[in-house]
């Protein structure tokens, strides 16, 4: 699976850092915004990470950064993020399935996509990252990065992770 | 080559997979049916994902302003330090004392109403502050110590008594590292008073001021006019940190925002840098240091929580009575407090005949 070209020299000065940081949001603002949502379960959280994630590019390209795969950087940082803020938070207060439950529009038209989506937030927190990240387009070795799993192992765990997803939805349906 | 593994099954449908994977699923219809359904569940997963939606137009707008209005910082994790001012004359230390005053107001009587937060969203957190002041009842006793960058005498004591039912009965004082009082001010609205105290030359000087006209602030409610200027500095502010620590105080909650770079154009109310120690116990602000602009004038600020009370409104003293060998003025109440002083001090030289 290849990753979509970001477009930019791979190093070397940017002439304009926040215009080309603005132009990346807008290329790729949605999908780390739905990785986001997906991994932290709150709307405002998930909006706080999608802009530190993007002032954090910000100075990345001011740094004259290495920037190969700057897709792949951005869900890497994205998932740092939401790995402290779900570390912090299990330390503070346990996740509480009412609140969970409030995440969920209530104008989700389709009952498929409905129970895809409540059971996608039942899984562990790995599981959900690697199914989100793989839902995302990203290649092996992206998600081995972004999530610091082994690149060999990433096969095996995405393979549980789905069969967990399929249990649970089973289980759903019963 | 015997049927696929549930892994290498999977490697398939992500386009990971070996050669020889590949050539046995293209030549056996159980592995190829158990591709299918599990390229259905990814499919399905991936529709659920992307559910979610776009970007809503508020955070398209607020990264926008965040990434266009960012401090110019090189490196990702690079802050620079900001400059110290190079020298503090006694105007600014007069500045620099009334804004501790009231980021010490704000840090100790107004965040801990906060309540826990559950969530490190500063604007939510924030927007529940605006709500805290004056809910309850009772007089608050608190005692901390204040640090001053570049101010003589200190650290200071400070002892704030606050009537929580009524924001404009207080009484502030601070004293010196020698435990000698440096300036108070005490307000009763209940009997329209107010009463200044400062030493100067190893003497107390008291103005008290009867009939005073409703204040136009008080102190708590600078507090609170502090908290939304804090809210707003903060909602442009990106990347708080928060981390733990164990100390002999118990657990506790480091909340640091980073260090900027002060720009040109100064706001009413800058803040370079600001770091709290909380409590995990009961969410009390322990520490507090804070650097920053007021109208454009430096401060650096320390507090330390002593102590904390509520204590009974019948055993709280908000009174500032001089002894046998201090100088007692009575004022003309005016505008403010600022303006009774000096129109006292200057009334009171021309009677002596500037002596």
């Amino acid at each position: 699976m290849k990753s979509p070209d970001c477009g930019i020299p791979s190093a070397g000065a940017v002439a304009d850092p926040p215009a080309e940081a603005l132009r990346l949001f807008n290329e790729h603002g949605g999908a780390i915004y739905r990785f986001c949502r997906s991994m932290l379960r709150d709307e405002s959280e998930a909006e706080d990470v999608v802009q530190e994630t993007f002032l954090k590019l910000l100075q990345h390209l001011k740094a004259d950064s290495v920037r190969s795969n700057i897709r792949s950087w951005l869900f890497t940082v994205a998932a740092n993020a939401c790995r402290d803020r779900m570390r912090w938070r299990m330390r503070w207060l346990p996740w509480s399935e009412e609140e969970d439950q409030r995440t969920v529009p209530p104008n989700e038209d389709d009952e498929d996509r409905r129970r895809a989506r409540a059971t996608l937030r039942q899984l562990a927190p790995r599981d959900r990252m690697l199914l989100s990240l793989r839902a995302n387009g990203l290649s092996y070795r992206e998600i081995a990065v972004a999530t610091g799993i082994r690149e060999q192992s990433v096969g095996r765990l995405l393979a549980r992770a789905v069969d967990r997803w399929k249990r649970a939805v089973d289980r759903r349906l019963v | 080559m015997g049927c696929l593994t549930d892994v290498e099954v999977q490697t398939i449908v992500d386009g990971e997979a070996t050669d020889q994977s590949r050539e046995h699923a293209a030549t056996c219809l159980r592995c190829q049916q158990r591709i299918d359904e599990r390229r259905d569940a990814i499919r399905e997963i991936a529709s659920a994902v992307n559910a979610i939606g776009d970007v809503p137009a508020e955070l398209e707008t607020r990264v926008h302003r965040a990434v266009t209005s960012a401090p110019s910082v090189r490196g990702s994790t690079v802050l620079r330090r900001t400059p110290r001012p190079s020298s503090w004359r006694r105007a600014s230390w007069m500045s620099a004392a009334a804004t501790a005053a009231v980021v010490a107001l704000f840090v100790f009587y107004v965040l801990p109403r906060f309540g826990a937060p559950t969530r490190l969203s500063a604007a939510q957190v924030l927007e529940r502050s605006l709500q805290t002041l004056a809910n309850t009842t009772g007089v608050e006793s608190l005692d901390y110590e204040l640090t001053i960058d570049g101010a003589a005498g200190g650290p200071f004591r400070i002892r704030h008594l606050i009537d929580r039912a009524n924001p404009n009965h207080y009484r502030v004082a601070s004293y010196g590292a020698d435990g000698q009082l440096r300036t108070a001010v005490s307000q009763d609205p209940v009997h329209h008073q107010r009463t200044h105290a400062i030493q100067v030359d190893g003497r107390n000087y008291f103005v008290r001021i009867d009939g005073i006209h409703q204040p136009v602030l008080s102190l708590p409610q600078m507090a609170q006019a502090l908290v939304e200027s804090v809210i707003g500095m903060m909602q442009a502010t990106a990347d708080p940190t928060l981390t733990m620590q164990d100390s002999p105080q118990g657990r506790e909650y480091v909340v640091e925002t980073p260090q900027v770079k002060p720009s040109g154009a100064a706001a009413t109310l800058d803040l370079y840098h600001a770091r709290a120690v909380i409590s995990a116990e009961d969410f009390r602000i322990h520490e507090f240091e804070g650097t920053g602009a007021l109208l454009k004038q430096p401060f650096s600020v320390s507090f330390r929580l002593i102590e904390q009370r509520v204590i009974a409104a019948s055993a709280a003293d908000f009174s500032l009575e001089p002894g046998p060998n201090d100088v007692v003025l009575n004022g003309v109440a005016g505008d403010g407090p600022l303006e009774e002083l000096l129109t006292t001090v200057v009334r009171e030289m021309e009677r002596t005949g500037g002596r």
